[in-house]
């Protein structure tokens, strides 16, 4: 099932609350191509969600942040300098302690979506989207 | 009379021949007809030996053979075909040839050397632009007394135009080529300039081009390297130069016109002699998948065209795709297809404005990266998705997947290192996998990352040969296998030998 019948089914009501907690959608469905929140963001803002993506390799050890990529993180030493995140991420503060993953091993996070500008306090990174209360495993 | 004899009888012998072909079985099928069409074509063909007015330099970074058929493909199959058998703009040039890429220290090289090849006219180090390779990649102070004289300059003397456009930063090594001289590709602001060493940066130098005259347009990301660290720009990014200037605003007191969305750049003034800044992104432009609030490079090839061409000593204009070689870098051959067929747009709009008979357009690649193809799939298969099994009574494929040895499915197209690498790290630090299952829905994925064999954090570039392809005036002067260098050469020839030829007649 495609985001669009998940939408559709949810409208029509065929679909219990469970399985729709459930259903991982892909980080493209929170951002509009101009990187605007999608409709999808918008409705589910404050409510859990799962998300795919990967985990991109942690500011900071033994921390409960990470940030989840769309696409793995290659670092490549011609395109980017290492301050230089894609647009469309998404900020995922954990429950627990992160585990790290390597950077190419496709997760699905599940946490509260939050939306709107944040600056972490203790590492000063700014984002737009987050999941809190976060966890996550291999997909 | 032996001579009419002889002749006589070579008629007949032709007039044979030619009753043997059309007797051939196979004479009549398309295969034939076209390829027949095609010699009478190249019978035909006449050497251009007008002086070049204009010369148009296309590069697609990280467009190497394979790439290049990968674009190929995704081109012929968005069309509606099977995907081989289409013709991009550039290969239905009249000339071609097989370039050899490495560098003075390189088998495998970089985006530098290899640009500064084409417009310098020889090869240097890995990560040196425009300077000498007595130099060591790095030595900022030994750099400054070994700077070459550009193709830019070379035109901009003979009162030409000049313009540059990437859909990377315009600071990145492609594009800085064109106006820059520099011991190290990584110095785009100043940050990076060792401490004493006066090299101005590469933002810095394309301003000081433009102030010279030299450059008169230039469009394309790294706005980011242009401004100070506390300024912010339109879209909330910050710069980054430490040395408080703020390019743009010096750009804009020479009385360039800078622009920074699709929208200023729709309203840009052309043709009245000022020059023009374009810094669309704080670092690269998006990909051409993504892209919003930007202009195409196709675009971005029409109104730097119009613009230049307003000069009757004609123009020199470097075109750079510049983010097929991030998609590779990726793994991710979506963004390659996508981005590639939109540097081919560009190529199609320039012929188009353009007249064979001044303009010289040459359309390479600096570089060729790891991507690989898998056999045996049958005609349609889709680039980005399964290889499919020949359908032997037909001519598209079966829909039935071939299978590895491991009784799964594979894509066309991989690469032979990478971020999509099935050995992935472990607990324990080892490095092991298999290869993951795939359903056609999954490979054409808009961010899927082909599978790669050697693990590594970004794909890499191959010293593999890419192609060059030319039209227009000296285009026969690209034939048979060639060194990068080679190219520098040829423009430089094609915009004076036609007057050095009228002057030796005259």
């Amino acid at each position: 099932m495609n985001r669009r019948t998940l939408l559709a089914a949810a409208a029509f009501g065929i679909m219990s609350p469970r399985a729709m907690a459930d259903e991982v959608v892909n980080m493209r469905d929170l951002y509009e191509k101009d990187l605007s929140f999608s409709g999808y963001a918008l409705q589910r803002q404050g409510q859990r969600i799962a998300a795919s993506g990967f985990m991109a390799p942690p500011l900071k050890a033994e921390s409960t942040f990470f940030v989840l990529t769309r696409r793995p993180m290659a670092v490549c030493p011609f395109c980017e300098t290492e301050a230089d995140w894609p647009d469309d991420i998404l900020a995922v503060y954990t429950k627990r302690t992160v585990e790290v993953l390597p950077f190419n091993v496709s997760i699905v996070v599940r946490g509260v979506l939050e939306l709107g500008a944040y600056t972490d306090p203790e590492l000063g990174f700014v984002s737009r989207v987050r999941l809190t209360d976060a966890s996550y495993e291999r997909a | 009379m032996k001579t009419t004899l002889v002749a006589g009888l070579a008629l007949a012998l032709s007039a044979s021949a030619v009753f043997a072909q059309d007797a051939l079985p196979q004479a009549q099928t398309k295969w034939f007809t076209d390829a027949d069409a095609k010699l009478q074509e190249m019978i035909a063909r006449q050497p251009n030996t007008n002086r070049a007015r204009n010369v148009i330099l296309f590069t697609a970074d990280g467009n190497g053979v394979g790439t290049n058929y990968a674009i190929r493909l995704f081109s012929g199959q968005q069309a509606g075909g099977l995907g081989d058998d289409y013709v991009q703009p550039h290969e239905a040039f009249p000339y071609a040839a097989l370039v050899k890429t490495y560098s003075s220290n390189g088998q495998t090289p970089d985006s530098a050397p290899t640009a500064a090849a084409m417009n310098s006219g020889m090869k240097t180090r890995n990560g040196m632009i425009n300077i000498l390779d007595t130099v060591a990649e790095g030595d900022c102070v030994a750099g400054l007394e070994a700077g070459t004289r550009t193709f830019a300059e070379i035109a901009s003397d003979m009162g030409k135009s000049v313009g540059v456009l990437s859909t990377a930063r315009i600071t990145h090594a492609t594009p800085a080529a064109v106006y820059a001289r520099t011991a190290s590709r990584d110095w785009e602001d100043n940050t990076g300039i060792p401490e004493g060493c006066a090299q101005k940066d590469i933002a810095d130098q394309l301003v000081e081009q433009m102030k010279a005259g030299v450059i008169d347009l230039a469009m394309g990301g790294g706005r980011a390297h242009f401004l100070p660290k506390d300024v912010t720009d339109a879209e909330g990014k910050t710069g980054k130069r430490t040395d408080g200037r703020n390019l743009v605003e010096e750009a804009k007191a020479l009385g360039a016109q800078v622009v920074f969305g699709d929208q200023d750049f729709a309203a840009l003034t052309m043709g009245n002699n000022a020059p023009v800044l374009g810094l669309f992104e704080a670092s690269h432009m998006k990909y051409e998948a993504d892209r919003t609030g930007e202009p195409s490079l196709a675009e971005m090839t029409e109104a730097a065209i119009k613009s230049l061409s307003t000069n009757e000593n004609g123009f020199y204009l470097s075109i750079e795709g510049g983010r097929v070689d991030h998609a590779n870098h990726d793994g991710n051959l979506y963004r390659v297809v996508t981005d590639g067929k939109a540097f081919a747009d560009a190529i199609a709009k320039a012929v188009e404005l353009t007249n064979a008979e001044d303009t010289l357009i040459i359309v390479t690649a600096d570089h060729e990266h790891a991507i690989s193809f898998n056999g045996y799939c049958g005609r349609g298969s889709n680039v980005l998705g399964l290889c499919m099994k020949e359908d032997g009574a037909g001519v598209a494929h079966s829909g039935e997947p071939n299978l590895a040895a491991d009784g799964k499915p594979y894509t066309v197209a991989g690469y032979l290192n990478g971020a999509g690498s099935v050995l992935v790290k472990q607990a324990d630090g080892t490095y092991s996998g298999a290869r993951a299952d795939l359903t056609e829905e999954a490979a054409t994925d808009k961010d899927y990352l082909q599978q790669a064999l050697v693990p590594m954090s970004s794909e890499t570039h191959s010293g593999e040969d890419v192609s060059v392809h030319a039209m227009g005036p000296w285009a026969h002067l690209f034939d048979g296998v060639l060194e990068q260098n080679y190219i520098f050469h040829v423009m430089n020839y094609a915009v004076t030998a036609g007057e050095m030829k009228k002057a030796s007649a005259q």
